[in-house]
Order: structure tokens, then C-alpha cells, then sequence
């Protein structure tokens, strides 16, 4: 089977519009959850979430083209540029064709739809911008990277929730292994600080008001993000020949589904997601050194996803680092899988468990250790990447260093 | 109690816990009707829509031993209407 690796690495998120600032930020536990400003919060519970602060789309947009953009494919393009340019890929010629997009979101462009609403429903307008409906589908993200970087190879977004950027990134991998094309550019994407969304959020009532606590006995739901996360991977023969430097192997990729509830979560559909990407690594749950988990901070989520990795990993567990990073960043839903598989490959680079922020007590029900509060220097040769979404719908990414041999 | 109130919930309980109407009395538990916590959430929504009122989330909690009968829901939601009268 052919070894995939990850050459390229971009994100813009709460953390900073850059990768260089989100490793720094992430590994110092420099939380990027504040008040919200994107809108007006009078009248909402919840007031905070991790936006993408300082952002001037102007800055990096020319006007003609933002007519074009909801906030969710500008993110998209923002974070597929530093990653292609940090691959040092040359997309010119035949490679154009020999490289794919796949890029996630969990629903795309949701201003651009509100915008719409309001126009129609309050503000009694009589038409929409021409360019509403290119704007708000959810494969516009996959469709302006490919323009944007000229690719010409397979392009599709996929969805699924809060696991999007992990079945892109596994379609991507896949892609690869079929030898369909040498190289993926594939993450997710996400812009929901809306109005409507966090509203809505708010009814589900598992919106935490005060910040995100994964795995404290006193969490209180979770924090919503925004940003993106692009990753490049290749195949080994590919980077080789190009003298590529490469951060780390794609080593395995696991899928599942709970068949089971809209909402609560299923430690057994987990449990087979983790044991598929572990299979599929050709790995056991002892070479893995740390786990950065989904840990939403849900009442419901940590003690089922501590349960499943239990399940799987046996007396391992006790030796693992497991951390919940959207302490850090939010839960940045269709980008998550994106920016998380970004989180642990820079564990494996800095030898660093990056930490849980803003644990404070531990919970009988989530016994692990949650790296709490303070990153941690420790040996990690393989780590994993969890991610299971609303619906049941769970993906497991399998990272290792790369070993030349 | 208010009657009328307590039989307004009690409808509200019994039609998502797919109850007959006359099942539903002060004393009975919302574990045993099959109450869970997303089940839970849906009928916070209806009961803020019906009486237009607002449940804070802390009223929930995730161990909320407040909310164990259909009684405990009446109290609450005549609570907070009484003080939506006064404020």
C-alpha cells in the first residue's frame, strides 16, 4: 500500500490567521474564546465564542471578488494558500491534474443565507444578490480553492457535521492510496457565529455560558469556533521526488457510524472508528502516545468518549496523553478535524502534549490524563485524532513521525 | 398548584412521553415516563413557547435533582411566571 504524508500545513482560526500563530498560542494554552463581536448578544445565554479576531477581508480580498465569498470560503482560501505555498508546491503543468480538493464544512455558507432571510423576510426587499447561490453552497470552499490554486484534478466538499474535515481528509487519503492523484489538499471549513446559529445552538441547551471546560467535572457545554484548517498530502514517492519536507505519515484512517441517536453520542460507534483507524494503521492502541480527543465539554460527550477509549486501549489508556484542544480554539465543527489533525501533527514536531485549558476538577466519569492546563514535553511517535459528529457519524486519523526507512 | 397551569404541563409532559393524558399526575416521575435529557430539551422548548417564559440553562444542570416529578415542572414554570409578573 502506498505511505501517504502531509507536506503542507495552513489555518486561520481564533488562535490567529496563521499556522505559525496557532502552534504558539495552542501549545502555550492561550485560549481564543471572548465575547462575541461579530453580532449583537443581547438577549442570548450564550455571549462567547472563539472568532477569528482582526479579520479584514479587504485585506486579502479584492472588492470584485467578495461579492463572491461568504466568510466560510475566505477562510477556506486563506488556509489552502499557506498550505500549498508551505508545501512549496508548483501546481503549474500536468501536477494541476494530478492533485485533488477536498475540502469540508458542516453547512457552508450560513451569512450568506441569513443576509438573504433578512432581506426578503424583514427588511421587505424584493431580490437577492445574483451571486447568492454560488455564494452559499456548501462546495463553494472546494470549488474557489480549485480556481484560486488551479487545480484541475477531483473536487468535492464533503459534510458531515462536526466529523466534515475528517471524511475529507480520509477521501483525500484514499484518493491517494487508489493512485488517482499524487496529491490532496483537503481540511474543512466553518463561518456559523451567526445570529440564527448560535441561537439555535443555544435551544439544543448544550452551550456552555461561561467557557469551554473538556473533561473538568464542571464543564458546562461547549464553545463554538470559526476558522479553517488545509492540509497537503502526497503520496511518499511523490514528496520524495520533489525533495519535499514532510511533517509527518498519514498512517491510518478509520470510519463509523452509530446508527443510534440525532444527538447522544455512542462509546461503541467511537470504539470502532478508533480500532478501524488503528487497523487500517496496522498499529495497536500501544504505539499510540497521545490522543487529541473530540472532548466537546458536553455532559454527554467526554465520559462516552473516555469510555471508548478505554474500550479500546485497555491498561494503555492509563499511559496516554489524551487532550481536548477546543478549550483552545472552540469547536470549529466543519474545520475541527481540519485544525485538530493540525493540533497533533504539531505534537508529533514539538514532541509536546498540547493541553486541555481550563480544566479544574477531575470527574469521576473521565479518568484519564487530560494533560490539564499546561503542555506537556513527553515522546510521542504516533498520536490519533478523534472526531465524532452529531448523527454518529465518526472519523479516527492516525498520525506517526515519518520514518525514512 | 394552579389548576389550570398543572394542566397545561401535564398535557405537554404526556404528549412527548406518548402518555394518555390521565397517566400523567403530580407525582409522576420523568425518569419512569421515559424522559431522557434530549427529550427533556424539547419540552423546555414547548413549555417556554406556551407559557412565554425563559428556563435558564442552570435549572437544567446535568445532575439536576430539582426536576424529578411532574410536580417539580408545574413548580417551576409557576415560578417563573410569577416572576415574570413581578419584574
Amino acid at each position: 500500500m502506498k505511505r501517504i504524508v502531509v507536506t503542507g500545513m495552513g489555518c486561520i482560526s481564533s488562535l490567529g490567521h496563521n499556522r505559525k500563530d496557532f502552534a504558539r498560542k495552542l501549545m502555550q494554552g492561550e485560549s481564543g474564546i471572548k465575547p462575541i463581536t461579530l453580532f449583537d448578544t443581547q438577549g442570548f445565554r450564550v455571549k462567547i465564542a472563539a472568532e477569528v479576531k482582526d479579520y479584514n477581508e479587504r485585506d486579502f480580498f479584492p472588492e470584485k471578488q467578495l461579492t463572491k465569498l461568504d466568510r466560510y470560503t475566505q477562510f477556506a482560501l486563506l488556509a489552502s494558500r499557506e498550505a500549498v505555498s508551505d508545501a512549496g508546491l508548483d501546481l503549474s503543468g500536468p501536477a494541476a491534474e494530478r492533485t485533488a480538493v477536498v475540502h469540508g464544512t458542516g453547512i457552508g455558507g450560513q451569512s450568506t443565507q441569513e443576509i438573504s432571510y433578512q432581506r426578503i423576510y424583514s427588511q421587505g426587499n424584493k431580490r437577492l444578490h445574483p451571486f447568492t447561490v454560488p455564494k452559499l453552497i456548501p462546495s463553494a470552499g472546494a470549488s474557489w480553492i480549485s480556481l484560486d490554486l488551479g487545480i484541475t484534478g477531483p473536487a468535492f466538499a464533503t459534510t458531515s457535521a462536526c466529523s466534515s474535515a475528517g471524511h475529507a481528509i480520509g477521501m483525500g487519503l484514499l484518493l491517494l492510496r487508489a493512485g488517482i492523484v499524487d496529491v490532496a489538499v483537503t481540511g474543512g471549513s466553518e463561518a456559523l457565529i451567526t445570529h440564527t446559529t448560535i441561537k439555535a445552538w443555544e435551544s439544543l441547551r448544550v452551550m456552555s455560558s461561561d467557557t469551554c471546560r473538556p473533561f473538568s467535572k464542571n464543564r458546562s457545554g461547549m464553545v463554538i469556533g470559526e476558522g479553517a484548517g488545509t492540509l497537503i498530502f502526497e503520496t511518499l514517492e511523490h514528496a520524495r521526488a520533489r525533495r519535499a519536507r514532510i511533517y509527518a505519515e498519514l498512517a491510518g484512517f478509520g470510519m463509523s457510524s452509530d446508527a443510534h441517536d440525532m444527538l447522544q453520542p455512542l462509546d461503541k460507534g467511537a470504539a470502532r472508528a478508533m480500532r478501524a483507524a488503528l487497523d487500517d494503521a496496522q498499529m495497536g492502541p500501544a504505539d499510540i502516545d497521545y490522543i487529541n480527543a473530540h472532548g466537546t465539554a458536553t455532559p454527554q460527550n467526554d465520559p462516552t468518549e473516555t469510555r471508548a477509549i478505554r474500550e479500546v486501549c485497555g491498561a494503555h489508556a492509563d499511559k496516554l496523553a489524551v487532550s481536548s484542544t477546543k478549550s483552545i480554539h472552540g469547536h470549529t465543527l466543519g474545520a475541527a478535524s481540519a485544525l485538530e489533525a493540525i493540533v497533533t501533527i504539531q505534537a508529533l514536531q514539538e514532541q509536546k502534549a498540547p493541553p486541555t485549558a481550563n480544566y479544574m476538577e477531575p470527574d469521576p466519569q473521565c479518568d484519564l490524563d487530560y494533560v490539564p492546563n499546561k503542555a506537556r514535553p513527553m515522546s510521542i511517535t504516533a498520536a490519533m485524532s478523534n472526531s465524532f459528529a452529531f448523527g454518529g457519524l465518526n472519523t479516527v486519523l492516525v498520525f506517526k513521525t515519518y520514518d525514512e526507512s | 398548584m394552579s389548576e389550570s397551569i398543572s394542566n397545561e404541563v401535564f398535557e405537554i409532559l404526556a404528549r412527548h412521553a406518548e402518555l394518555d393524558r390521565d397517566k400523567v399526575t403530580p407525582s409522576t416521575p420523568l425518569q419512569m415516563s421515559g424522559v431522557d435529557s434530549l427529550l427533556m430539551v424539547e419540552i423546555i422548548f414547548d413549555l417556554e413557547e406556551h407559557f412565554d417564559i425563559s428556563i435558564p440553562d442552570e435549572l437544567l444542570g446535568m445532575q439536576n435533582q430539582e426536576l424529578e416529578t411532574a410536580a417539580d415542572v408545574v413548580s417551576l414554570v409557576e415560578k417563573l411566571i410569577q416572576q415574570k409578573k413581578t419584574s
